[in-house]
């Protein structure tokens, strides 16, 4: 079985050829009990039947693994990693019960290869010619929904925008009321008091702009 | 076995119990139903949101052709740009209403269909574009790549872009562009299937070259002309042309004049491949070629050292077509030339040998070395080898 191959490849063609008789995702979910007792089993190396930490019930009793009844970590169901020795027993940590650790590195990698497996990515849609052809019309009908949709609102926005244009001009133009000049009803609207809130002003003005602000705004342990 | 056919042959397969009751009900009674009028809500829906759109594209066209109508009737001297812009706007126009006609068509489930099963009429703009892009998404690009590759472009014409397809069948095989063909294979003239993607009628004239003439006296190549036809008629509604029947009897006056017949190509023993280019060229004006004359330039002697470039130049004509084959010496080669006459099926093509500028080099090696007296006493070791003489 490719899920005792050490090497990349092998655990890379298991993700994409998705073999029958392994379902579950051995990096992302402890696989399931009765399944990796077969593994154990039928394993052809002894390495691996010596070091299977994962409880079964199907194990032989003599089998050296005392299981703790607790599903093994993500990515740590028995797998055995290239050149890795029998983990020693500890009186602490994390390798309790002899788990092997993978490499944080080869699990996100295996994580991206994920993606690409054909769970992941819906086969083609294959359909009869007449409904792929209902399916394309119906597609094509909404491109154009869409896009009539979009014109109207991008014709709305501009009509818009030009309605305010003419607008602001008529007010810059305009003197009054009463003996003001030229241009004060255009500053009066363009003023942006209450904005930001009530005697508000912009967040961003409470501190000096720079091109290259701080990584950590203010230091609080800092003492002289 | 999968089996195939349309939805209600396939149902007669299952059970009478399979399916929903919906589904038993729809394929009961939709069999005689067209395509269109299929009560499926979403399509139904679909196909009102497009019959909209179209009706909007056609009075658009309505109205453009309108304003086409109303500016060709305005004297151009009240324009500000005078004639130049008035034929200016008129072809914008144009351009204008073509495109429009298309998109008219273009979502119609039924000209999908029908383009899909060879069945469009290519006299209609909208199959015409969609035979276009599918020319453009592969065919195209594998001229061009063979244009490139086998330097048809600086060899033959100084620079060039095919704008119609070309198809080359000989006895009903269809030859890829390129490929490496059987000389009694290509003994007889080809079946050009040829598509233009502009509408209306237009002579053309078709030159079918060898490019890789060995012309020993100059130890170089040479072109030779090995077909030539003027004054086809070809439209877009126009699929095929056998080449072969072009002279005889058989032929309608459409497919115009033979001034070079087919001679059939073939490469003499030891020469490397020769590259036979078919060319499609449109001529100017839509006006006939003189076949006598053509006849008297390039028939016989004249075969030798046809030049493309100056036949385009000469007769104003515009090449627009593109396709070619590669012959090579094989064992029927030899039958081929005798039976139609062509000599030279004994010679054989050899590189000269190339001397080496270098002068003689001593002798090297640990043997060369301790030929002298000095090491006579190993000369038991560096004399009388076999083979070598110091």
């Amino acid at each position: 079985m490719s899920f005792y191959l050490p090497s990349l490849r092998g655990h890379a063609s298991r993700f994409l050829t998705r073999p029958a008789t392994l379902t579950s995702t051995p990096f992302f979910s402890p696989p399931t009990t009765a399944t990796t007792s077969t593994q154990c089993l039928f394993a052809p190396s002894t390495r691996a039947v010596a070091f299977s930490t994962t409880p079964s019930p199907l194990a032989p009793p003599n089998a050296k693994n005392k299981g703790t009844g607790k599903p093994g970590k993500p990515g740590a169901g028995g797998k055995l990693k290239p050149g890795s020795k029998p983990a020693k027993k500890k009186g602490k940590g994390k390798g309790k019960g002899g788990e092997e650790q993978i490499d944080p590195r080869f699990i996100n990698m295996m994580r991206h290869l994920a993606v690409l497996s054909p769970k992941r990515i819906p086969p083609p849609l294959r359909m009869g010619r007449n409904r792929h052809l209902r399916h394309w019309t119906i597609h094509r009908a909404w491109l154009l929904f869409r896009r009539r949709e979009r014109d109207a609102r991008e014709r709305n926005l501009q009509r818009q925008y030009q309605s305010m244009h003419a607008a602001m001009e008529e007010l810059r133009l305009t003197s009054g009321p009463g003996t003001r000049d030229e241009g004060y009803l255009y500053r009066v609207a363009t003023e942006k008091k209450g904005v930001y809130g009530l005697h508000g002003v912009p967040i961003e003005y409470a501190r000096a702009q720079t091109e290259t602000p701080a990584r950590v705004a203010w230091n609080h342990d800092w003492k002289r | 076995m999968i089996k195939q056919g349309p939805e209600d042959q396939l149902s007669q397969f299952l059970s009478p119990q399979l399916g929903t009751l919906r589904r038993r009900a729809a394929l009961a009674t939709t069999g005689s139903v067209p395509f269109e009028q299929l009560p499926y809500q979403c399509f139904q829906e679909a196909r009102k949101i497009l019959a909209q759109d179209r009706e909007e594209k056609v009075a658009k066209i309505i109205a453009e052709t309108a304003k086409i109508r109303r500016l060709e009737a305005t004297d151009a001297s009240s324009y500000r740009g005078g004639e130049a812009y008035k034929q200016k706007r008129l072809q914008s126009l144009r351009q204008h209403v073509e495109q429009l006609k298309i998109l008219a068509d273009i979502n119609d489930p039924m000209v999908k269909r029908r383009f899909e099963d060879g069945k469009g009429d290519m006299s209609k703009p909208i199959y015409r574009y969609l035979a276009h892009r599918k020319w453009c998404s592969m065919e195209r690009k594998i001229i061009l790549q063979r244009i490139a590759q086998f330097h048809i472009v600086p060899d033959l014409l100084p620079k060039f872009e095919p704008t119609m397809a070309v198809q080359m069948f000989f006895r009903t095989i269809k030859a890829s562009p390129g490929a490496t063909l059987d000389s009694r294979i290509t003994e007889t003239a080809p079946t050009l299937r040829m598509q233009v993607f502009d509408k209306g009628e237009r002579l053309i004239s078709i030159v079918v070259m060898d490019a890789d003439v060995p012309d020993p006296e100059s130890n170089a190549f040479s072109k030779r002309l090995h077909f030539m036809a003027t004054n086809i008629t070809w439209s877009p509604i126009k699929d095929a042309l056998p080449l072969s029947r072009l002279g005889t009897d058989a032929a309608s006056p459409d497919m115009g004049a033979l001034p070079v017949p087919w001679l059939p190509a073939f490469a003499q023993k030891g020469s490397p491949y020769h590259r036979l280019a078919v060319f499609i060229l449109e001529q100017e004006n839509n006006l006939p070629l003189d076949t006598a004359k053509l006849q008297e330039l390039y028939d016989g002697q004249g075969r030798e050292g046809f030049s493309l470039k100056s036949f385009r130049d000469k007769f104003g004509l515009l090449p627009v077509g593109f396709n070619m084959f590669r012959t090579e010496w094989d064992e029927n080669t030899a039958d081929v030339m005798a039976r139609h006459g062509i000599p030279g099926a004994d010679v054989e093509f050899r590189r000269p040998r190339v001397m080496s500028l270098k002068p003689p080099r001593k002798a090297r090696g640990w043997e060369a070395k301790r030929q002298t007296l000095k090491y006579r006493h190993l000369w038991k070791y560096t004399k009388r080898i076999k083979g070598i003489k110091y």
